[in-house]
């Protein structure tokens, strides 16, 4: 589900923006640092996981601001350099704030322990995720397919040009859509944090992961988030229970597969 | 085109002198490794952000040879050329069905794939500590331990590599390659099947790759993992940006201006790839063109100011 949520918000930002945003992992990497910063500061984890994401989409904000928006007309080699550059600065830029050894992280107190669902025992933490995660997830759902403005979000995916000549201010647009796209990955990471501890390679891991999410699922399309990221998820769980080390690879193997047999995807757009 | 030639012999000739033998030696590998990933960037417009699988690859795949079996000079280029190719023409075929962005999250994706089989596969690679131990095998009794004998021996095979890669582009499979460039649709509607040639333009890149790879690791003895990584992918692509990615020689600047200034800052300050960063986000925002055109525009400058 983090996976969906992650491959969400680079294919809002992919899709409506067009260009390959390499900064995704970092701004993961930032909402999870985030988070446990501010969980230390003010020692309220609930208060901490609101705070974080928002910090993250205000960074998106200033990035879409200051530079990509200046991009829009040069080539994607150009765009795909300087978010390249920006990850390069921002996981640098990690460990010169919080140091290069990543440490772990628990849980809540309220969130510890597992629960006994009858069949199997499952860790509380994750069961929260999950339904944080879905209910982000819908909430991104409804908010594109049931609002205004999720459907001028929606137009200009597919036609940029003519979402602008109806006189919407497309500019501000993408800088929302960035935004929003930088508040799920920073979410994403905040919520991952308690998992898997934090390290300053986290982004980049995860970075991979969103991309698969895209090019499995489609840009643009809630849809094949999701069932990518549910795909990928569970394949790499099932690879992880038999064979441990090979369970980041086989996000990728699982890709190249599903590429073999359906070159344009899962759902097969553009 | 003649004096172009002219001025990288000298360039390599002197560029022994201008900075140690090591340095020299590295920045004509990268050139090397640049030439390949432009005849994809610069000549088939794809954009490949996956060029250190085939480097990598290559590398480790040599590097294995060189230092179990002793194999001799001449075999570990030809192993790491064809590693190069095999692999990307196995990368290629996934790839080359999709384009625009996907094309470009494609080649990263595959590029972590076979990051993380060289990260775990531990036995063989090394993992994070890399391979170490890959001799540098005397060639025809010429002894290579010797930097400076290495040096030429690198020095030749790039001007080698370079007339190759000049007789491709201008080639008729070169002029196909720029015809898809410019218009895909129009490429394939005058018969050619564009699929297929960009699948052999990623498999020359990635010869080029693997025989930058193997390079590498004989230069220092050692396949670190960053060889694999893509910060690695992404420095090729930075530096043929930088040296322009239009022309044939473009990659060259690109190499001796990146690995002299990333040598050099490197020693001074451990996190280094923080400063990378910020270049390729100003190269970006104020330098466009890359180092050709910010020296023509400084010149014009210079030239538009008063005299006094």
């Amino acid at each position: 589900m983090l996976y969906a949520l992650m491959g969400l918000g680079l294919s809002l930002i992919t899709g409506i923006l067009n260009i390959p945003n390499f900064a995704h992992g970092a701004l993961f990497a930032v909402g999870a640092y985030l988070l446990v910063t501010t969980v230390n500061a003010i020692g309220n984890f609930w208060l901490a996981l609101v705070l974080a994401p928002i910090g993250v989409a205000l960074l998106g904000l200033a990035i879409e601001y200051a530079g990509i928006r200046r991009l829009y007309a040069a080539g994607h080699d150009y765009q795909l350099l300087f978010t390249f550059g920006l990850a390069l600065i921002i996981s640098e830029g990690i460990i010169i704030i919080w140091g290069p050894v990543g440490f772990s992280y628990l849980p809540p107190p309220a969130l510890r322990g597992g629960v006994d669902l009858g069949f199997t025992f499952y860790p509380k933490y994750r069961l929260f995720v999950m339904g944080v995660a879905g209910l982000l997830v819908l909430a991104t759902w409804l908010f594109l397919e049931k609002t205004r403005y999720g459907a001028i979000m929606r137009a200009g995916i597919e036609n940029k040009e003519m979402v602008s000549l109806l006189g919407i201010d497309i500019h501000r647009l993408f800088t929302v859509a960035f935004a929003l796209g930088a508040y799920l990955a920073g979410i994403a990471g905040a919520l991952t944090a308690p998992i898997r501890g934090i390290n300053p390679n986290m982004g980049v891991d995860m970075l991979g992961v969103a991309f698969v999410v895209v090019a499995l699922g489609g840009l643009g399309n809630l849809l094949g988030a999701i069932a990518a990221g549910l795909l990928i998820g569970v394949a790499q769980a099932i690879v992880a229970a038999y064979w441990t080390e090979a369970s980041t690879a086989a996000i990728f193997a699982v890709m190249a597969a599903v590429l073999l047999v359906r070159p344009q995807g899962l759902f097969g757009i553009r | 085109m003649k004096h172009l030639i002219v001025f990288v012999l000298v360039a390599v000739a002197l560029l022994l002198f201008a900075v140690c033998p090591v340095i020299a030696t590295e920045i004509w590998i990268f050139a090397i490794f640049g030439l390949g990933l432009n005849l994809l960037l610069g000549y088939t417009g794809l954009l490949s952000f996956g060029q250190s699988t085939f480097f990598g690859s290559a590398a480790y795949v040599a590097g294995w040879l060189l230092k179990h079996y002793a194999i001799n000079a001449f075999f570990a280029l030809a192993i790491g050329v064809a590693v190069g190719a095999v692999s990307a023409a196995l990368v290629g075929y996934l790839c080359v069905q999709r384009s625009g962005l996907y094309f470009i999250m494609l080649t990263f994706a595959l590029n972590q794939l076979f990051y993380f089989i060289a990260y775990q596969w531990t036995s063989v690679t090394g993992g994070e500590d890399g391979m170490p131990g890959i001799p540098r095998p005397a060639l025809l009794g010429i002894d290579f331990t010797d930097p400076l004998n290495y040096y030429v021996f690198i020095a030749l095979l790039f001007l080698a590599s370079l007339w190759v890669m000049k007789r491709i582009v201008e080639s008729p499979l070169g002029k196909i390659l720029q015809a898809i460039r410019e218009n895909e649709v129009r490429a394939e509607a005058v018969g050619y099947s564009v699929p297929r040639f960009k699948l052999l333009a990623f498999v020359i890149g990635g010869a080029f790759s693997g025989l930058a790879g193997v390079l590498y690791a004989m230069l220092f003895g050692i396949v670190p993992l960053e060889a694999i990584g893509f910060v690695f992918s992404g420095n090729v692509v930075f530096a043929t940006l930088i040296g322009g990615s239009g022309s044939l020689y473009g990659p060259i600047i690109g190499s001796i201006v990146f690995i002299w200034l990333s040598e050099s800052v490197s020693v001074i300050w451990a996190r280094w790839p923080l400063l990378l960063g910020v270049a390729f986000v100003i190269v970006v925002l104020f330098f466009r063109g890359g180092v050709v055109e910010a020296w023509s525009r400084f010149w014009s400058w210079q030239s538009s100011r008063p005299r006094t």
